[in-house]
């Protein structure tokens, strides 16, 4: 009886997460281990049997002189930090705002929700497109001094120009997770919250945001991973210029790699780069997690 | 259940179409005329090889997305000629043709022809390129396009074409402010532009993209060296400075003369607006090669001539031509030697030569093929008169990043966040990130 | 009342005004697209002189839209079908069994949606054309599975979480098997999740450029509509003109599909609220 129930369980393991383990195996891990493999050689990417073994060279040379992969570090900083905030707290008032009665509601979810369908490099396109030529017309015809600034040609206006983009794209999804929250909130808690006479806006502070904690948890972890991971944009838009004022530490790893034919290198970059947000996210969802309130 | 079934039905569907993923090599039609093999005569050892076989196909990846259509109708008449399939892969727009050609080789599958600039950025294909100087056309090639894939005597890649910048100008517009001598000198040069400006016309149309002023405008300084591949070893070993060098002292003269008398807003013009300002007559110069024209075109019908560019007041002045790219024949694949025929074919046959000038618009870089204004425009023309005495394209002497390093470098000087003195460091320091180890 | 009435009405106006900065790139895209090409470089923000049709039905054309529709719809439905349905099970399993494998295998998958996809291109083009899985549909939705399970799992396992034990308690004791109690009873309670990753993988797949290069970019028989669009961008030049028009029909269906889909959003919404 006890083995049956046990080699049942095995099936069960088996048909549950045997085929999501075998694919993500084949298609993540094996690739990841290898490269990790490649963080320690020295090689251009082309002749698997030219890959030469140098141990811990290429992260002493990332540390010690490397100032590009960190200023892309930090710009990758400054732009996790402000584009998640942004995102979150525009994506949160959307949601409050659209879950409330009033005409016209469908329509404006189905407006801040349409960016999300133009992705990858073709959204750099349009926007460099409407930066340099859009931005510059209607400056012209307004003459407000915001359309005049020269967009994405120096380090300010392309780091703003990243945000502005990103936040664009990222908001109306974010909007639509908090929504799904919102409303998933229990009427009979609100009707109460009414009846005994609390405001809007103490109820959305007593009983709508901890309800909602963990949809933030996942609008969080989203765009701090999609900010920090950020590389089709960059190369559309900015292709980390002016200069490499604005390369993401993506986009840095992609050049060391493929541009400057060192993917040793690269990949040790892509080593650190991983496990220093596999820090930074484990702890960002371990301290929200702590405040959610478990349904 | 139903979902299962679905995945089910989803699964039997990609086996299907896996099944005929894998076919398309194989489904050459057997073409049906007999080898008409190319006419060539000299070269016995390759020679003996090149009898077209059926079933062989040739792979290309290319990135010359503006000739992908042309070069597939011309795929397509060599199949008919010769039986020989060829396919060709383009991969241009926006993502990194070098990383998909890495990608491409990682994956085993060896494209037999592919696309690679010269010097540096050909070192990561050396084992690759085979050595084509024995090939029938060689003799022909312009030796100022086949040096880049020069190496220890061997030519490693056909050039596929060469071409040329300079400033051109537009005749109207010069003629409109007055303009009547054409400037010679550096201080000429400027003399024209404020007299387009006191006429209202915009002197220079100018770009921020890294590789004008990465590749173009800093080349112009390496070309005027005395000795360009001493001064570019000089600047590897760190031996040689930018800052104390007499040729890029005068040169900076240059670059100031056009950011100063370029449109409002150069820090956010694209190459298509630096052209589309150009064009329509927005702008009178503007510092670009022949390949403008295409997009020229389509804007208006321009009268352009072609100024050598200044640094100084000797009167010395060039314009400077090069191959951009070449066709590398990979030794690492199955069909090398249809590879050479095709490449042969393209560049002997009545068929292969018309495709070159009149439908991929090249400027050819073989001598054998003489263009007419027709196929090549009139900037093709202009660049060709003055082939002769062009300077050279030299920034491919440095391995790839470098060139990228300078153009940032260029950008901030150009947004005016660094002077001319940092930008000298900029330029030393982008070659010593890459060289140093 | 009045005061909090015209407070009501500001930001009613305000989220209008930041709804029309949203759609404004649209507007660019859309007038632009029907603009011959000097016109757009010339003058971008303005409604065309004449407005040219025609750079639609040449995209039809050059791009073989129907096909590339096709291919569009088939890779980007069958991964996301697959990803629900594997990444469903994979998640259930994960919150209902936390063993230190499973628990191990769960941070496995989160810390896989950090991996910089760049870092492991090369390997990824090594490993799939061993196994036999490049320029063919079955190669490409194997790696939309492979790099859409991460995020899916985890969606799935933080909504497992929240669905009560007592259900699926109570449908085994009425007899049921843990796959009957699965398919039966839990995944239909998953519907408003399901609608999320459908909507943030469909997208993303739909979307996506560089891995359906790297894993079908050989095979012109199953070129995406992603893929068939850069065709006009060019090394110097970018045709805008066709671009922008091939960038309109490529995110139409998409765009039509979302407003069909609206309501089962808002319908998969409420039905999971009325559970909780």
């Amino acid at each position: 009886m006890n083995l049956r129930k046990r080699s049942n369980e095995w099936i069960q393991q088996l048909v549950f997460v045997g085929p999501g383990m075998i694919v993500f195996t084949i298609i993540v891990l094996i690739p990841f281990l290898l490269g990790f493999y490649f963080s320690f050689t020295e090689w251009n990417g082309l002749d698997l049997d030219k890959a030469k073994w140098i141990g811990m060279d290429n992260v002493r040379r990332i540390f010690t002189n490397d100032d590009k992969f960190w200023a892309a570090f930090k710009f990758t900083l400054k732009f996790t930090v402000v584009t998640v905030v942004v995102t979150n707290i525009l994506a949160l008032l959307l949601g409050l705002l659209l879950t409330r009665p009033m005409r016209g509601r469908n329509t404006l979810r189905t407006i801040f929700f349409l960016p999300n369908m133009i992705g990858g490099i073709l959204l750099g396109y349009i926007w460099q497109f409407i930066f340099t030529k859009g931005f510059k017309t209607i400056g012209e015809m307004t003459g407000w001094h915001f359309f005049e600034l020269p967009w994405l040609g120096t380090p300010e206006t392309g780091f703003w120009g990243l945000v502005i983009v990103f936040v664009w794209q990222t908001t109306g999804y974010m909007m639509v997770i908090y929504i799904a929250a919102i409303v998933g909130v229990p009427k009979d808690l609100m009707e109460a919250a009414t009846i005994d006479g609390a405001t809007y806006l103490q109820t959305v502070r007593k009983i709508i945001m901890p309800l909602v904690m963990p949809a933030i948890t996942v609008c969080l972890f989203l765009t701090t991973s999609g900010a920090f991971k950020m590389f089709d944009l960059n190369l559309s838009l900015t292709k980390g210029g002016p200069g490499t004022s604005t390369q993401s530490l993506a986009y840095n790893i992609y050049a060391e790699a493929l541009v400057n034919n060192r993917y040793g290198l690269g990949t040790a970059k892509a080593m650190l780069f991983f496990f220093a947000v596999s820090i930074i996210a484990v702890t960002q969802v371990w301290l929200t997690k702590r405040k959610e309130v478990e349904a | 259940m139903k979902k299962l079934s679905i995945l089910l039905a989803a699964a039997i569907l990609t086996l299907t179409a896996a099944g005929c993923g894998n076919n398309s090599n194989n489904s050459n039609n057997s073409g049906s005329e007999a080898s008409n093999k190319p006419a060539e005569s000299a070269n016995a050892t390759t020679e003996a090889t090149t009898t077209p076989k059926k079933n062989v196909t040739i792979k290309v990846f290319q990135f010359k997305v503006e000739i992908a259509d042309a070069l597939n109708r011309m795929a397509e008449e060599y199949e008919k000629e010769t039986g020989v399939k060829v396919e060709v892969e383009t991969h241009g727009g926006g993502e990194d043709y070098n990383a998909l050609l890495k990608a491409e080789i990682a994956s085993g599958s060896e494209p037999e022809i592919f696309n690679s600039e010269g010097n540096a950025a050909l070192e990561a294909y050396y084992d690759r390129a085979t050595d084509l100087s024995g090939e029938a056309w060689a003799k022909d090639v312009i030796p100022a396009a086949a040096g880049p894939a020069q190496v220890d005597g061997k030519l490693l890649g056909m050039p596929m074409n060469i071409e040329g910048y300079g400033i051109f100008y537009n005749k109207d517009l010069f003629e409109k402010a007055g303009i009547t001598t054409l400037p010679k000198t550096l201080t000429e040069l400027e003399a024209a532009a404020k007299q387009l400006e006191a006429a209202g016309i915009t002197p220079f149309s100018t770009t921020n993209e890294w590789w004008s002023i990465g590749h173009h405008t800093i080349n112009v300084a390496l070309a005027e060296q005395p000795d360009p591949i001493a001064f570019v070893n000089g600047t590897k070993d760190g031996s040689v400075n930018f800052k104390d060098n007499d040729v890029f002292k005068k040169w900076i003269n240059y670059v100031d003369v056009v950011f100063k008398y370029s449109q409002k807003d150069k820090l956010t013009t694209d190459y298509a607006t630096q052209v589309a300002n150009f064009a329509s007559g927005k702008t009178a110069m503007i510092q670009q090669g022949n390949w403008i024209q295409g997009d020229v075109d389509k804007v208006a019908k321009l009268n352009v001539g072609l100024l050598p560019i200044p640094i100084d007041d000797s009167g010395n002045a060039h314009i400077y031509t090069g191959p951009a790219n070449f066709w590398i024949v990979n030794s690492k694949s199955k069909n090398a030697e249809e590879a050479k025929a095709f490449l042969n074919w393209m560049v002997t046959s009545d068929t292969g030569k018309t495709y070159l000038t009149k439908e991929f618009k090249f400027i050819p870089a073989l001598t054998s093929i003489k263009p007419t204004a027709d196929e090549i425009g009139q900037m093709g023309v202009a660049v060709s008169e003055q082939a002769a005495t062009a300077g050279g394209w030299h920034w491919g002497r440095y391995p790839d990043g470098v060139p990228q390093g300078w153009g940032a470098a260029m950008q901030e000087y150009q947004g005016g966040s660094i002077d001319k003195d940092q930008l000298f460091d900029k330029l030393g320091k982008a070659i010593q990130e890459i060289v140093s180890k | 009342m009045t005061a909090s009435r015209s407070r009501l009405w500001a930001i009613a106006a305000a989220a209008i005004l930041l709804a029309l900065l949203f759609i404004a790139p649209f507007y660019f895209v859309l007038v632009n697209s029907v603009k011959a090409l000097g016109e757009i470089m010339v003058d971008a923000a303005s409604l065309p002189d004449k407005y040219l049709f025609s750079n639609y039905s040449k995209v039809w054309d050059i791009i073989k839209f129907p096909k590339a529709l096709w291919n569009s719809i088939l890779i980007t439905g069958i991964s996301v079908t697959g990803i629900v349905i594997i990444s469903a099970m994979t998640g259930y399993r994960l919150v209902r069994k936390p063993s230190v494998f499973n628990k191990i295998l769960f941070t496995c998958f989160i810390s896989a949606m950090i991996i910089p996809f760049q870092s492991v291109m090369l390997q990824l083009v090594r490993v799939t054309s061993f196994l036999e899985l490049r320029a063919n549909l079955f190669g490409i939705v194997i790696c939309y599975l492979g790099f859409g399970l991460s995020l899916s799992v985890f969606l799935f396992h933080g909504f497992i979480k929240s669905v009560p034990l007592e259900i699926e308690e109570a449908a085994v004791v009425d007899g049921c098997s843990p796959y009957g109690v699965f398919w039966r009873i839990v995944f239909p309670l998953l519907r408003p999740i399901i609608v999320t990753v459908i909507i943030l993988n469909g997208l993303w797949i739909w979307n996506d450029y560089l891995l359906p290069v790297l894993i079908i970019g050989s095979n012109k028989d199953l070129t995406t509509i992603p893929l068939a669009i850069t065709r006009f961008f060019g090394q110097y030049t970018k045709q805008w003109d066709l671009a922008l028009a091939g960038l309109t029909m490529g995110i139409m269906p998409i765009i039509i599909m979302f407003l069909m889909l609206q309501k089962h959003i808002i319908e998969g919404i409420s039905s999971g609220s009325l559970k909780g």
